[in-house]
This record gives structure tokens, C-alpha cells and sequence, in this order.
């Protein structure tokens, strides 16, 4: 038996992409902005901020990837 | 001409560093010799990435996509991570109470694993179809996991360094126990290539992520046993295939497909020889 239905490809939400893609420069930039930050701020300062920063592109990334596409 | 250096360092000073066995070259002249396994590690996490991203150009398949937005992004993370680290960036002393010499600790491995060891169990608990609030509660021990160990790296008493680490490690167990008995139970309950895709990666993590603390207690971070060139050597081994290689089992398989497109049974064989 032929199945004769069309799937349409699901659409991506692009809230979703965009956050992905901010997510992927906040975790970037987390990492290559630490010599900068640490000569500025100091080592406390710039290892906690580097933390936060991390988690919160993982956060993001984890938010975005559950909610990648329009229902 | 400056050749691969293998040493054996033995301490007249039986302090935390008894042996320290040293391993590398130093490719930037700069007296790091762990620079060729930083550089070999982000060499890696690239090619993991491209053949990821090339591998996943063009799927439609929504549940498919959510993997491999994941599973992309964790070596790219990673590669990132591994060239700051080549280049210098992240690489702080701190001096601990008996050392004679203040330890080199490479911090951006924590900010990598911080945002990489999250996303894996995500890829975990979304082949298991777990729910949302186990989704939170795994990320957020598995955080803390991370925080506790560099915390640890960066303290300044033996006694606080095992305390954290020992801390650290509890929360593995932690995330162990979760991922082999509340996430396996879960995907029983689904189909047999899902079980079989989720028993291989779970058994790859189990066995990749328990190398990682007994890593850090012999390591430069802990006991001193092994040289900060050989820990590096062994940090890049096991990033690589518990990222690349968690990817690479992961993506090629059939699990991660939606109802829509996976294939029938009878079309398996084809799958896999298109691949």
C-alpha cells in the first residue's frame, strides 16, 4: 500500500535559532574574553562571571533545543 | 632541533608530587610541552564538528535536528575550549600549602565541561524521552559536579582539595545512578533501537566519565603521580571520545529518528548501506 500523505518538513522557530546562536557566542566569548576580564577585574571575579556565563549558554541551549521548532 | 620529551621527574620533596611523569613538545616555544596535546585535542574537536555539521546537513527530521544542534555545538564548544588552552588563555597558578612550586591549572577545561558534560546528558534524556523535571534535576547535579571539582582545582589546602573533590565525585555517583537506573528505565520502556543505542552511550559515559576523577586525584590537581603532560595527553583522549565518539555512536544511529522517519525494519538494511 502506498502512503500518499505529504509531510511538510517541521518548521524552525526562529526565536530559537537566533537563541542558539547567542547562546554559541556567549559561551564563545566566555572563554576567549578571560585574559582581558582577568586583567582588569582579577582572578575571583573573572572565574565566577566565566562560570555563570557557561551555565547560562548551557541553559540556553538546552531551552532552545526543546523548543527548536514551531507547533 | 627540539625533540618529543618523555621525563621521569622524581622530587627530592615528598610533598603532593612525588613522580611527575612529563610527556609532549612544545609546539609554541613558550615551555609548555602539553601544548602538542592541546593542539591535537582542538584538531580533533573540529574534525568531530565539520563531520557532524556535514553529516547533518539537510535532515529535516525534527527530532533528529534537536540532536544534532546538541550534538554539534558540544565538540565546536569544546574545540574553542582546547585552543584558548593552546594558546595560553585559562592557565592559572595557584599555590597550595606544602608545594614547592605553584600548580599550572588549566581552568578553561572547566568552562568547557561546564557547558559540554550538560548538553551529553541531554542528548542522554531525550533518547530516554525523560520529562522535563529529570532534565533539570540531571543538568543541575551534573553542574554541580563541575563547579565542585574547579573549585577544588583552585584551592589552596590539600584538605580542601580532596573535600572538593571528594564532593565532586559523590555528585558523579550522583548523576551514575540516575542515568542507569531512572533514564534506562525509561527508555525500556521504548523501541529496541532506542534501548540499544542508550545502553551503548550510557555504558560509554559510565566508563569514560569514572576515568575522569581518578584522572584528577593522581593528576598535577591531586596526588602529583602523573605530570601535567600526561594528564593533558589523558583529558584530550578521554574529551575526544566522550564527545566525539558519544557523537559519532549517537548520530548514526536509527534512535534519534522521529516516528515520521524511521524506517521499517525491513528498510534497515538499506539505511546502513547508504551510510
Amino acid at each position: 500500500m502506498t502512503d500518499t500523505t505529504t509531510e511538510q518538513p517541521p518548521v524552525l522557530r526562529t526565536r530559537s535559532v537566533i537563541g542558539l546562536a547567542v547562546c554559541l557566542a556567549i559561551a564563545l566569548g566566555g572563554i576567549f574574553v578571560i585574559p582581558g576580564f582577568e586583567s582588569q577585574a582579577g582572578f575571583g571575579v573573572t572565574f565566577w562571571t566565566m562560570a555563570a556565563l557557561e551555565l547560562l549558554a548551557m541553559v540556553g541551549v538546552a531551552y532552545f533545543v526543546l523548543n527548536l521548532h514551531e507547533e | 632541533m627540539a625533540s618529543i620529551s618523555i621525563e621521569y621527574i622524581l622530587y627530592e620533596d615528598v610533598g603532593m608530587d612525588p613522580i611527575a611523569l612529563q610527556a609532549g613538545y612544545d609546539l609554541l616555544g613558550d615551555g609548555r610541552p602539553e601544548t602538542l596535546w592541546l593542539g591535537i585535542g582542538t584538531l580533533l574537536m573540529l574534525i568531530g564538528t565539520f563531520y557532524f555539521i556535514a553529516r547533518g546537513w539537510g535532515v529535516t527530521d525534527k527530532k533528529a535536528r534537536e540532536y544534532y544542534a546538541i550534538t554539534i555545538l558540544v565538540p565546536g564548544i569544546a574545540s574553542a575550549a582546547y585552543l584558548s588552552m593552546f594558546f595560553g588563555i585559562g592557565l592559572t597558578t595557584v599555590e597550595v600549602a606544602g608545594m614547592a612550586e605553584p600548580l599550572e591549572i588549566y581552568y578553561a577545561r572547566y568552562a568547557d565541561w561546564l557547558f559540554t558534560t550538560p548538553l551529553l546528558l541531554l542528548d542522554l534524556a531525550l533518547l530516554a524521552n525523560a520529562d522535563r523535571t529529570t532534565i533539570g534535576t540531571l543538568i543541575g547535579v551534573d553542574a554541580l559536579m563541575i563547579v565542585t571539582g574547579l573549585i577544588g582545582a583552585l584551592s589552596h589546602t590539600p584538605l580542601a582539595r580532596y573535600t572538593w573533590w571528594l564532593f565532586s565525585t559523590i555528585a558523579f555517583l550522583f548523576v551514575l545512578y540516575y542515568l542507569l537506573t531512572v533514564l534506562r528505565s525509561a527508555a525500556a520502556e521504548l523501541s529496541e533501537d532506542v534501548q540499544t543505542t542508550f545502553n551503548t552511550l550510557t555504558a560509554l559515559v559510565a566508563v569514560l566519565w569514572t576515568a575522569y576523577p581518578i584522572l584528577w586525584i593522581i593528576g598535577t590537581e591531586g596526588a602529583g603521580v602523573v605530570g601535567l603532560g600526561v594528564e593533558t595527553l589523558a583529558f584530550m583522549v578521554l574529551d575526544v571520545t566522550a564527545k566525539v565518539g558519544f557523537g559519532f555512536v549517537l548520530l548514526r544511529s536509527r534512535a534519534i529518528l522521529g516516528e515520521t522517519e524511521a524506517p521499517e525494519p525491513s528498510a534497515g538494511a538499506e539505511a546502513q548501506a547508504a551510510d
